[in-house]
């Protein structure tokens, strides 16, 4: 090769790049087109079969249901969306539902009582994957009394159906769109939906596009698009919003956090959510089948200071086994189990373990904030009462595995686990983990604790309408499971995304969604 | 018939069994991991008639030996079956993919042949000088750094402080640049260490002595003598480089959210996506095996005395 072809090669590249140079995130008019980087791909675009909080919230953009469960202002409250009014029989077996008028699909079909019914039915068919379809299994029929009037009739009273309907898996869409998609609606949903976005493009690995519809019924959102760009790296996630390829970043590295918090040129959206994050402890295991113990373990750690130096802040100590912005929820302790290393000895000699003993203590990588690093400390931290923990980690599915095993042949002693639930009401965040039919294999709920007396609470729980008493139910069931000790309560996460600083309005919904229907852009 | 394309059917009559043999052991091993590929797809909160509908739907409820002889006789009719995610035929899942990674480990491929071609030269024929000393220095980092680091260091430069290039993401010539370069860092080092040693040796030879005795000017003889005899062992790293570039995706394409197989392949193992494992894995056997394939071609080619027969 010669020096001058060398040389022009060399400009010729510097050309290319310089062509493409990005102006710096911040003095630009609104964008066309807002784009957020996100950590997963989407699996599916069919309502009904999601299973996955991100993949739920771009899906959010397209779809709504009937109604809406309101998280920001009055966490719980139901509120209208494409049902103006319901109303419930005496004996809760009937929900009559009044829908919106004027409200097209994005194909232009009409909004009308037999879509509502198609879309029901098309959730509870077995031929169909629905993973929560438990969440719907009270409703007996779908009946179309007029063209905008629906009831449904239900098995047995269900004081959350309406709160579950209030999710994305519940969405309304055009019949004639699903039947003209047919097997390709999961990857190419398009005209299906009466949100505010309508699809426009899956790049599969890449990208999803959706852009606003122009007959929405709502609030007309400010970006004519949004991009949400597939980026599973957190650091380059964090790293595409500095260089301003994208204008809001969800879950950037944790560790990072705390200088976002001061960048001028960027803005943490940061909100505390319903996860709960704790150690589950094998009450059917040697040490910790006594109460004792379990409770030693609890005054052994230092919340607080885990959460300072390890999660950078991004939790809330846990006052209660259901987090209390949940229905329900009520803080048992104030400030969350007191640290107190000289009453978890005493304890641990009390129960005849004056030289502690040895744990075996799993962990997932990257699942939940610092979930490896905090596990660690949490290790050292045991140490000084004298309990050793063997910290070890490994994949996600084989995780899951484990969880499942029956007790007999588990290998569960301690383990990390987080525990959210997308409707927020105590029945979601204690049954499936302290009811004994909640159990491995056939449940979730591994630290194999049984309490007759929460049985029954939570079972009483899930059948009483009234709002009050199931108040009482709870209150009571938190209480016994708090002092029972069945894990370590560690902490609430917080859920955060990184925005450039022109965006403003950005929520955090409490179900580790973010929300930008409200957002705006200021130059 | 001629002796090469005797030799080349002999060669693809030979990897067939090899890619059998691949699809056999994959087969197994996914299965051996620890992980209910239904309950990772419903989710952990779905219930447990749900997920044994979604195992039945999946054929992951029946005998590992049945589940083989089904997949064995769906791949021989040229169906890879459907991804246990997504649903979409896992042809249709790879074909998206291709494009992507082939570009990438191909300008990868480009990018570390020249650039290490030209340091290893330049280090041969400079024995011991400060260059000499500078080019292996770096093409020792080159080999160590890791992937993802020089990656993020790399976007850190060029897009955040320079805005020169996009931060990862796929598209156009820009958006090539520093994948490209991060791909290539290892193999580039690779072959310019190669290059060198292989150079330095021919540079004893016989022959070469004699072109520099009869006059020939320096570059032609390092270029036309020593280099062509230099060159077999380079091609063989090369081909090999390109294989260890489609392994090297996996982590780049992570850090640049390239929307390629090696991403399409870490994803199907953290879901336990059976099928697509399968496909990804076969697909880089098929790659792999023509690459090599073609490297004993190319022997052929750049040195006359040897034939295949």
């Amino acid at each position: 090769m010669t020096t001058t072809s060398r040389i022009g090669i060399l400009l010729a590249l510097l050309a290319l790049v310089l062509s493409t140079q990005h102006q710096p995130a911040g003095a630009q008019a609104a964008p066309r087109q807002l784009r957020i980087a996100v950590g997963i791909d989407a699996d599916t675009l069919d309502p009904i079969s999601q299973t996955t909080t991100t993949v739920i919230n771009m899906v959010d953009y397209i779809y709504e249901p009937l109604v809406d469960a309101e998280y920001v202002e009055r966490p719980g409250e139901i509120a209208p969306k494409l049902a103006t009014r319901w109303q419930i029989s005496r004996d809760g077996l009937q929900y009559t539902f009044t829908l919106r008028s004027g409200v097209t699909f994005h194909d232009g079909t009409p909004l009308n009582a037999a879509a509502v019914k198609f879309s029901l039915e098309r959730l509870l068919d077995p031929r169909n994957r629905v993973p929560n379809r438990h969440l719907y299994a009270a409703i007996q029929s779908v009946d179309v009394v007029n063209d905008t009037t629906v009831r449904l009739t239900l098995r047995q009273p269900s004081p959350l159906l309406l709160a579950n309907l209030g999710g994305n898996t519940a969405a309304i869409l055009s019949p004639a769109a699903v039947q003209r998609a047919g097997d390709r609606f999961g990857v190419a949903p398009a005209g299906a939906g009466t949100g505010p976005y309508m699809f426009k493009e899956w790049r599969r690995g890449e990208g999803i596009t959706v852009e606003r519809n122009p007959r929405y019924w709502g609030t007309r959102p400010t970006f004519e698009e949004v991009l949400f760009r597939v980026v599973p790296d957190a650091g380059t996630r964090l790293t595409q919003l500095l260089a301003g390829d994208v204008h809001m970043a969800m879950l950037p590295p944790a560790p990072d956090v705390r200088n976002l918090r001061r960048n001028e040129r960027v803005r943490v959206v940061e909100a505390a959510t319903d996860r709960t994050i704790f150690l589950v402890l094998n009450n059917q295991w040697g040490p910790f089948r006594d109460v004792r113990v379990r409770q030693a373990m609890n005054y052994a750690i230092n919340k607080k200071a885990i959460l300072a130096s390890v999660l950078f802040d991004l939790g809330t100590v846990a006052v209660s086994p259901c987090p209390p912005m949940m229905f329900g929820g009520v803080p048992v302790a104030a400030d969350g189990w007191p640290y107190n290393p000289i009453r978890a000895k005493q304890l641990l000699a009390e129960a005849g373990y004056p030289d502690g003993f040895e744990v075996n203590f799993f962990t997932p990588t990257g699942r939940y904030i610092q979930d490896f690093q905090f596990a660690q400390a949490i290790a050292s931290q045991l140490r000084n009462v004298g309990v050793r923990a063997n910290v070890s980690t490994m994949d996600w599915p084989s995780y899951v595995a484990m969880i499942l095993t029956p007790p007999d042949r588990t290998r569960i002693q301690m383990i990390v686990l987080g525990w959210a639930w997308p409707v927020l009401d105590c029945d979601g965040a204690l049954y499936g983990q302290f009811h004994s039919s909640s159990h491995p294999p056939t449940g979730l709920g591994p630290a194999y604790y049984k309490n007759d007396r929460v049985d029954d609470l939570l079972v009483r729980g899930r059948n009483e309408v009234d709002p009050e008493r199931r108040k009482a139910i709870y209150r009571e069931a938190q209480q016994l499971i708090w002092n029972d000790a069945p894990w370590v309560f560690l902490w609430t996460q917080k859920w955060y995304v990184a925005t450039v600083r022109n965006l403003e309005g950005v929520r955090i919904l409490p179900i580790e969604k973010w929300d930008t229907s409200k957002a705006t852009w200021r130059p | 018939m001629s002796s090469l394309s005797h030799y080349v059917l002999r060669r693809v009559g030979l990897a067939l069994p090899t890619l059998f043999g691949v699809t056999l052991v994959i087969f197994l091993m996914v299965r051996l991991i620890p992980g209910d590929p239904a309950r990772i797809i419903a989710g952990v909160q779905a219930s447990d008639e749900e997920v044994t509908r979604i195992r039945r739907e999946l054929g992951v409820d029946r005998p590992i030996a049945v589940q083989y002889a089904r997949f064995v006789g769906r791949m021989l009719r040229g169906d890879l079956g459907l991804s246990a995610v997504t649903r979409a035929p896992v042809l249709e899942e790879i074909g998206l993919r291709l494009r992507p990674t082939g570009l990438l480990a191909l300008s990868s491929t480009v990018v570390a042949t020249a650039v290490g071609l030209a340091a290893g030269i330049v280090s041969a024929t400079r024995q011991y000088s400060v260059l000499d000393y500078l080019v292996m220095t770096v093409a020792l980092c080159g080999v160590s750094i890791p992937v993802f680091w020089l990656g993020i260091m790399l976007m850190l430069v060029f897009s955040v402080h320079l805005h020169w290039l996009p931060a990862g993401g796929y598209g156009g010539a820009a958006h090539f640049v520093l994948p490209t370069l991060t791909l290539a860092a290892f193999s580039i080092a690779i072959i310019a260490r190669m290059t060198r040693s292989s150079l330095l040796e021919t540079f004893n030879q016989d022959y070469v002595r004699t072109a520099r005795a009869k006059g020939v000017r320096r570059p032609a003889v390092i270029l036309r003598h020593a280099l062509k005899n230099a060159l077999i062992p380079i091609i063989t790293v090369v081909g090999l480089q390109f294989g260890v570039l489609l392994g090297g995706a996996i982590l780049t394409e992570t850090t640049f959210a390239w929307p390629g197989m090696g991403r399409l392949l870490v994803n199907a193992i953290t879901a336990r996506d059976y099928p697509v494992i399968q496909g990804v894995v076969l697909t880089f056997a098929v790659v792999f095996t023509v690459v090599n394939l073609a490297v004993d071609l190319l022997y052929a080619y750049v040195d006359p005395r040897i034939h295949y027969g």
